[in-house]
Order: structure tokens, then sequence, then C-alpha cells
């Protein structure tokens, strides 16, 4: 029993053995109390309540990915299943539907199911028929939902009401009546789920994501929990991938992986890849990788019985490097490397494995970006020419620069003879080191269109001290000009 | 063999080369010519067993102290752009040390002659990622070289294993080891690297990194210590002239 606390606590849901004692949903708690003396009650939790729902949703794609989660105004207790197409993997409709009763309720979970054409009908049947699992058959929606009350159309609780005083009381009183009227006296609802529960118009279902183009699912006969048996499974799927994805001549540039535990939680792997693949062992390898990563959060329990494997990212197979290769062995020895960097991906995390590009700014902080796609190698002629500025600027057009760049620069204690003179003693990171000699400065100015606030020019030295340490230090604003007394920081090193 | 040789044959340098190229045929170390990291300095190259530092090996690079850290770097940097080819360069950094003295900065690595766009950088959370993704690049033979900045200690069978690689490869293997006690045991060459004051040219600007440079270890070859020198311009390593004044040393840059 549950009981919800708004304005009067109210029940919200009862069990059987309240709904036997004749409790109804609504009631407040006081008068069920005064009622029933031994009540017990429970607060509700709508959002864990959805939460689960979800989770269940999740695990009911084990039958088809187009799951789609009941809204507000279908009362938020169930999902809509589309399985047009789906049904003979499991042996036609009569199976799929008693396979969900058995799962379900072995969850524990006494769920109403009903197949129709159109989820307006298995709606209405699934809460108001009498049997828990009804099929029913194409072209009989009008004689099924004859006798079920209005209520069974999705409708606001006003609107039925409204409905029950005139007399309405079940949805074959509605069928053949004129339309004219109802739509005067009602909102545009009424006609609405009339005809979608009739199938007269069609109703677009908000699936919870959208169905993958290639995918393929395996349910075992044994449950497996074991990384190398869930490994052998998705050589097999991706297997059976190939060919369709051959057929289009697409290549998978991110896969997922779904595992359905058998006690209904689902774990999902993702891949992504740097090029378009078809090669199933290539998968299987990552993958092997990506586990090794996440075995410590993934948790097979009881095995896992359904594996569905979805190329979420398709892209058409270009012969990359083949145009730039010159020999086959470079064309082989690019797609090691390629091979080579989805691996240290899947096993390190895409973030540390990275590349350095250049950005046309003058500013050292922002000249260059890491980034996790090399792209200037695959797509070299086109950046050449839609990018010119994006080249690393040859060493004589610019200063030195070190090889080493701190992350962020590190102020430095500096006695200079003059003010905007060079630096000849250093105090950083607590030694003090002599400069013997100082090459500057290199005056880089901020880059004003960027921000409002302007930041401080600065005046950049190669200092050299006596032991042959080689730093990089600039002066915070131009003396007597942006600031009286300048900061100094040490940015980099150089060999 | 050799003594089939040695009678015909009475050039002792020539015999000492025939020995020198047998033993490195008998460990397994590439024999072509152009598989070696040449310095591009015949001084130096002459001197080491494979005429440069041979490919399917490890070669291991030490700071002298840990203020020579970016020395070090440097000098590992230009000799990992000095790898033959445009094929991609794998460079796996895992060194806190090395952190904490910056990150590589694609400007300043082509001021070494190394080309940003070939570089492919790999950081890791500890060593064993480190080891693991050395090892996997390398076996991958993807990359035309990998380099690697490893903080922690390395046993003798990480050090066995990352060599085995590096052999089956064919590939060169540069290992940076950051403040670490040189412990790569089965390394083919070991440098201790120092920084020293830079030359310049006669206007007093820098025109070159100077370093110490001192071969500790070298299979099939004898130790040296040279004061190198590397040309901003040209990004050519040189042997610095012992010269007092720094305003004739410039000479030996080119």
């Amino acid at each position: 029993m549950l009981a919800d606390a708004s304005d009067a606590p109210r029940i919200t849901a009862v069990n059987p053995a309240a709904a036997a004692c004749r409790l109804a949903v609504g009631e407040t708690l006081a008068d069920a109390r005064a009622r029933i003396g031994a009540l017990q009650v429970r607060l509700a939790e709508p959002d864990a309540d959805v939460a689960d729902l979800m989770r269940l949703a999740r695990w009911a794609t084990r039958y088809t990915p187009s799951v789609s989660l009941f809204k507000e105004h279908s009362g938020l207790d169930g999902f809509f299943l589309d399985v047009t197409g789906a049904t003979h993997l499991v042996g036609g409709e009569k199976n799929l539907l008693a396979d969900l009763a058995r799962r379900l309720k072995a969850f524990g979970l006494p769920a109403r199911l009903a197949i129709a054409e159109n989820p307006g009908t298995a709606w209405a049947v699934s809460h108001f028929a009498r049997t828990p699992c009804a099929l029913i058959p194409a072209g009989t929606e009008a004689e099924t939902l004859a006798p079920l009350p209005v209520e069974a159309l999705r409708l606001a609780p006003e609107t039925a009401l409204t409905l029950r005083r005139l007399g309405f009381k079940r949805i074959g009183t509605l069928i053949d009546k004129p339309r004219a009227p109802f739509a005067a006296r009602f909102e545009k609802e009424l006609l609405r789920r009339l005809d979608q529960a009739l199938g007269r118009t069609p109703e677009p279902l908000p699936l919870l994501a959208p169905p993958p183009a290639y995918v393929e699912t395996r349910s075992l006969l044994e449950p497996i929990s074991t990384e190398d048996a869930i490994l052998i499974a998705t050589t097999h799927l991706m297997q059976n991938l190939v060919p369709k994805l051959e057929a289009d001549g697409v290549g998978a540039r991110s896969l997922n992986l779904a595992l359905y535990r058998v006690d209904g939680a689902l774990q999902e792997i993702d891949i992504a890849l740097t090029l378009p693949t078809q090669n199933p062992a290539h998968v299987t390898r990552l993958l092997g990788l990506k586990l090794e990563r996440v075995s410590r959060f993934l948790e097979s329990g009881f095995g896992f019985e359904t594996l569905s494997l979805a190329v979420t990212v398709a892209e058409r197979m270009v012969p990359h490097q083949s145009a730039l290769a010159t020999t086959s062995e470079e064309t082989e020895r690019a797609q090691r490397c390629t091979a080579l960097l989805d691996a240290l991906r899947q096993r390190l995390g895409s973030e540390r494995v990275r590349h350095l590009e250049p950005v046309a700014s003058h500013w050292p902080e922002r000249s260059e970006k890491q980034t996790d796609r090399r792209s200037e190698k695959q797509t070299n002629e086109h950046s050449q020419n839609s990018n010119p500025e994006a080249a690393w600027p040859t060493p004589a057009t610019r200063g030195l620069r070190p090889s080493l760049l701190l992350p962020r620069a590190e102020p430095a204690d500096v006695i200079a003879l003059l003010p905007d003179g060079p630096p000849q003693r250093l105090r950083w990171r607590g030694k003090v080191h002599t400069i013997a000699h100082a090459q500057g400065p290199e005056r880089i100015a901020a880059e004003w269109w960027r921000s409002k606030t302007p930041e401080p020019t600065r005046d950049y030295y190669v200092v050299e001290s006596g032991d042959g340490q080689r730093l990089w230090l600039y002066r915070e604003g131009i003396p007597g000009r942006e600031t009286a007394a300048p900061r100094w920081f040490v940015h980099g090193m150089f060999a | 063999m050799p003594s089939a040789t040695s009678p015909s044959n009475p050039n002792r340098a020539e015999v000492l080369s025939e020995l020198r190229r047998m033993l490195s045929r008998m460990e397994g170390v590439a024999q072509q010519e152009e598989a070696r990291l040449s310095f591009g300095l015949p001084a130096l190259d002459t001197y080491l067993p494979q005429n440069g530092l041979a490919f399917g090996a490890v070669h291991e690079i030490t700071a002298a102290s840990e203020a020579d850290l970016p020395a070090a770097f440097g000098f590992f940097v230009s000799l990992l752009a000095r790898t033959p080819g445009h094929g991609p360069l794998l460079l796996v950094l895992s060194s806190r040390k090395l952190a904490r003295c910056g990150t590589p900065h694609g400007d300043g690595l082509a001021d070494l002659g190394l080309d940003p766009s070939r570089l492919t950088l790999v950081e890791t959370a500890n060593e064993a990622e480190a080891l693991w993704a050395t090892e996997e690049a390398v076996r991958a033979r993807g990359p035309a070289a990998v380099a690697g900045v490893l903080g922690g200690k390395l046993t003798l069978k990480d050090s066995q294993r990352l060599s085995h690689a590096a052999r089956e490869a064919n590939l060169p293997l540069l290992l940076l080891r950051a403040g670490e006690a040189a412990d790569v045991a089965t390394a083919a060459t070991r440098w201790r690297i120092g920084a020293a004051p830079a030359a310049r040219d006669r206007f007093g600007l820098l025109s070159g990194w100077r370093w110490h440079a001192t071969l500790e270890r070298c299979r099939n070859g004898r130790p040296g210590n040279w004061m190198l020198e590397f040309d901003h311009a040209t990004h050519r390593f040189g042997l610095a002239a012992a010269m007092a004044d720094p305003s004739l040393a410039c000479g030996g840059a080119t």
C-alpha cells in the first residue's frame, strides 16, 4: 500500500489484500485508517518508480529496439513495444507474449500485456480487459473496444467524467455517433484518441533511442558470465553483421554491445573506432581491451542470457589510405597504426591518446590544441586548401619556443637592473638561478578581440642560467604604461 | 670463421668490424644499413657499432641530474625526429617528473626538428599502463618509432619484454628515464645527458643547444663522451669545439 503526501495524505496504490478490503485509490489516508486499523502504509516514490520502469524498458529492448515509455496522460505505468517485424525472432506474437509474461513473472511483476495493431487498442486492452494477456487480431479493434469503459481511451479525468455524466459509459456507445457534436462539446482530444484506438489515424511513439540500422541479437541457452565467452559471442554477432555492412558498403565507426542479465539488468559497452571497420577480429580485440578496463564495473551476476550488438554509427568505407599511400606496405602500416590507436583508446580512454594541432594564434597558450582525432593526416589535401592558416608556423617566422611548456605560467621573483630590462637573477621553485645570458625581449601582445578586459602584454626572454638550464620567462605588462610593478612568470623550458 | 679470415686479411680494423657484424647477427640486431637512427654526424656515427643507433633495440636516455631533464628531453626528441621516413611517431608519457617541467609544445618540438603532426601523444595514468602501451605500440609495428618517458622502476623482466618486442618489430625504442636510476638492463645504448651553456653566434644570440652527452653503455662498442651541439636552423647535431672563446665556437656547429 502506498500513500502520497499532497494536501492530505492520499492512497496512490493498493495491493490485492487492500483492494479486497474495498480500499480505493484516491481515498484519504485518514478515512482508510478509520475503516481498517491494521493498515500498513509506505510512502510513494514516484522518481524511483520511473527509474525502475526505465530499467525495465531498457531490458525489453531484447525483444525490439523500438521501446517507448507511457507518457503522463497514459499513466506512467508501462511501455509500448513496437514488435513489427520482430516477432518471428521468438516464434510469433503468441510466443512473444508468453515469453514476456513468463519472464516478467520471474521478476515478480504480474504484468498485463496486450498485442494489437495500434498502441491505443493495446493500451486499452491491457488496462481494462479481463484477461491479463490478450492478442487482438487486426480488424477487430472496434468490437474489442466496444465493451470497455471510456477511460480506456486515455482521456483526461474531467473528460471521462463529463462523458459518464452524459451517459456514455462504454466506448461502444461513442463509436458510431456523429462526430460534429462531440467535436463541438469536447476538446479535439476525444476524437483523436478514439481515432487512434480504432487505428484511423497513426500514433507516432517517442522511442527511448532511435533503433540502430544494423543490429544483431542472440539469445543463449545457458547464461554466460566470463569475458572469454562474451568475446566469442560478440565475434559471432559481428560475423553475422558483416554481410549486411558489406551489402551497404559501410563499416562500423561506433558499436554498442548490450548484455542482458538473467535478472533483468542491462549492461552496455560502447566501442568507438577511428576508421570504419568490418573486421570482426578487430572489434573483438577492442572489446577485449575495453573489458579489461571496465571489468570492475561489469557485474555478471548470474550471467548474461542475451547479447545484442548494434552499429550505432555506420560510415561509408572510403579507401582513405590507398589514395595517399604510395605502396601497399605503407597502406598496411597506416592500417596497423589506426588499429593501434583504437586499441590504446579502448584500454586507456579516448582522451589519453592525442595529437597536436596548430591554431592560428600567436598567444602561446592558444597556439596549439590537443585533439583526439588526427585530421590533417587523412584529409591532407583538403586541409591545405580549405584552411591554409592551420599549419605549423615555420621556426623562421617566430622566435624560439620551448619544447616543454608549463600548463600554467608560474610566478617567479626576478631582479632586473631596469624595470624594462632583462632579468639578472631569478628565484623560482625555491631555487635561485643566476642568469648568465638573457635573449629578448620578444613582445607578444594579447588578443584584444577575444576578451573585454585586455590581458597585459608579455615580454618574453629566453634565459640561460650558469649551469645551462634554459627557461622561457615573461614579464607581464609594459612597465610604466600598463603596470607599475611588473610581475615575472616562468612559462616553459628549453632543451 | 674469424680464424679463416684473419690470416688472409691483415687489416686489423676490418677484422674487428667483421667480428662486430657477426656478433650483432648472432644477437639478432638489424643488418640493413638504413635501419638505424643516425646522428648525421660522422664522428659519432662511426663510433657506434651500427653506424648510429640500431633499430630493433632499446636505447635509454637519462638526465645527469633532475635539473637536466629538459635537456635530456630535448636530446630525446631530436633523436626521435631523426627517424627516417614520414611514418607516425608515438610518444608515451607517464612520468610525473617530466610533467612538472611541462607538456610537449608543438612549436618547441618543431624547433627540435620534429614535425608535430607526425606525433601521437599517449598519456597514461600509471606505470603499468605506460609499459603496456609502449609494448603494444612496438608490437603493432604501425609507428615508425616509439618513444617512452617512463618514470617508475623497470624490472629486468619488463626491460627484457620491451627489447624483445623492439627486436621482433625491428623498430627503435627510445626510453627517457626521468630522474630514475638507469635500470633498463637490456638497453643497447645508454646516454646520460647534461645541460651545457648554449652556443652563440657572433652577435651573441643563441644559435644552438649544447649537451654533455655521455655514452655510458654501448653493446658491442665503447663508451664515450661528447659535447654535442644541436643547431637551431639546420636541426643537425654537431660537435662543439672546445674553445674558451664562445664567439669562435660557432664553427663547431657547421
